[in-house]
C-alpha cells in the first residue's frame, strides 16, 4: 500500500482525511485510484490533457515527481506520497 | 544575531520585481546560507490561471471573491505560486548547498503586513514544509501602496505573526 497525504483543499473530497491508502504501481495509478475511491479529486491535480496542474506539485518520499519520471513515477510498497498544494496568499 | 541578514542589493531587486508586476502581486523566494541571504528566485504568479483558487488553501470566502474577479484582477489581491517554477527553484537551491529562507510577495495596495489570507495558509502550509524537506521560511512583504516601498518580514507559527529581526547589510 501506498500512503497518500492529502492537503487542506482536498479534504472535502476525502471525507476530512488528511492521509488516505492506495494500491498503485505508478503515480498515474494512484491518481486513477484515488479518483475511484474519492470523484474528482484527478481535476484537481491534472488538466484536460492530463498533465500535473502547475499549482501543484506531487512528491514521492520527498522527491518531486518533475525530476523522478513524473506520472509515469514507478510506486512501491510503503512509498509515502505527499500531494502539495501551491504556495499562496492574499 | 539577527534570524536574517539580507544585502540592500536583494531587497532592491525584490522592489523592482514589485513594481515590474503592480499592480499585481509578485511572489518569490529568498535563499542562503545561515542567516545571510544572498539569492532571490522569482516565482511566477499564477492566480489567474483555470482552477487555481480551488487547490490553494484559500478559505471558502476568498475563494468565492477570486471567482467573481477577473482572472487579471484576481493578481491584485492574490498570489498563487507557479510549483514547476518553485521546484526548479528548489533544486537550484540544494545544487548551490543553500536553504529556503523566506517566501516574499507585495501587496500593491497594502499594508507590510500578513492579510488574514497569508496567515491562513502559511499556517496550513506549517505541516507540510517538512514533508518536502525545506525548515519553515520567514515571510517578506512588500507593500507599494506609498510612494516608497515598505518591507517587513515575519514569522508566522500557529497562526500567530511576529516581526523576524532582519538586519539589512
Ligand atoms: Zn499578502
Amino acid at each position: 500500500m501506498i500512503k497518500v497525504r492529502i492537503p487542506t483543499p482536498l479534504r472535502p473530497l476525502t471525507k476530512g482525511q488528511g492521509e488516505v491508502e492506495a494500491k498503485a504501481g505508478s503515480v498515474l495509478e494512484m491518481i486513477e485510484t484515488l479518483n475511484q475511491a474519492h470523484p474528482g479529486i484527478k481535476d484537481r491535480l491534472c488538466d484536460e490533457t492530463g498533465e500535473l496542474r502547475r499549482f501543484v506539485n506531487i512528491y514521492v518520499n520527498e522527491e518531486d515527481i518533475r525530476f523522478l519520471n513524473g506520472k509515469e513515477t514507478f510506486l512501491k510498497d510503503g512509498d509515502e506520497v505527499s500531494i502539495v498544494p501551491a504556495i499562496a496568499g492574499g | 544575531m539577527s534570524d536574517l541578514v539580507i544585502p540592500q542589493h536583494i531587497l532592491d531587486d525584490i522592489v523592482a520585481h514589485a513594481r515590474e508586476l503592480a499592480p499585481y502581486e509578485c511572489c518569490g523566494l529568498l535563499a542562503g546560507a545561515g542567516n545571510q541571504v544572498n539569492r532571490v528566485y522569482r516565482i511566477k504568479n499564477i492566480v489567474a490561471m483555470e482552477g487555481a483558487e480551488n487547490l490553494s488553501s484559500f478559505d471558502p470566502a476568498k475563494a468565492a471573491h477570486l471567482e467573481r474577479l477577473s482572472p487579471a484582477e484576481r493578481a491584485e489581491i492574490a498570489f498563487v505560486m507557479d510549483m514547476q517554477d518553485f521546484s526548479m527553484a528548489k533544486k537550484d537551491i540544494r545544487n548551490q548547498g543553500l536553504a529556503l529562507q523566506v517566501v516574499y510577495h507585495s501587496h500593491p495596495h497594502d499594508p507590510a503586513r500578513p492579510s488574514v489570507t497569508d496567515i491562513k495558509i502559511a499556517t496550513d502550509y506549517e505541516e507540510i514544509w517538512p514533508k518536502i524537506n525545506l525548515p519553515t521560511p520567514a515571510y517578506l512583504l512588500i507593500s507599494l501602496m506609498h510612494a516608497e516601498p515598505d518591507i517587513k518580514t515575519y514569522w508566522i507559527k500557529a497562526g500567530q505573526v511576529t516581526m523576524a529581526d532582519v538586519l539589512v547589510h
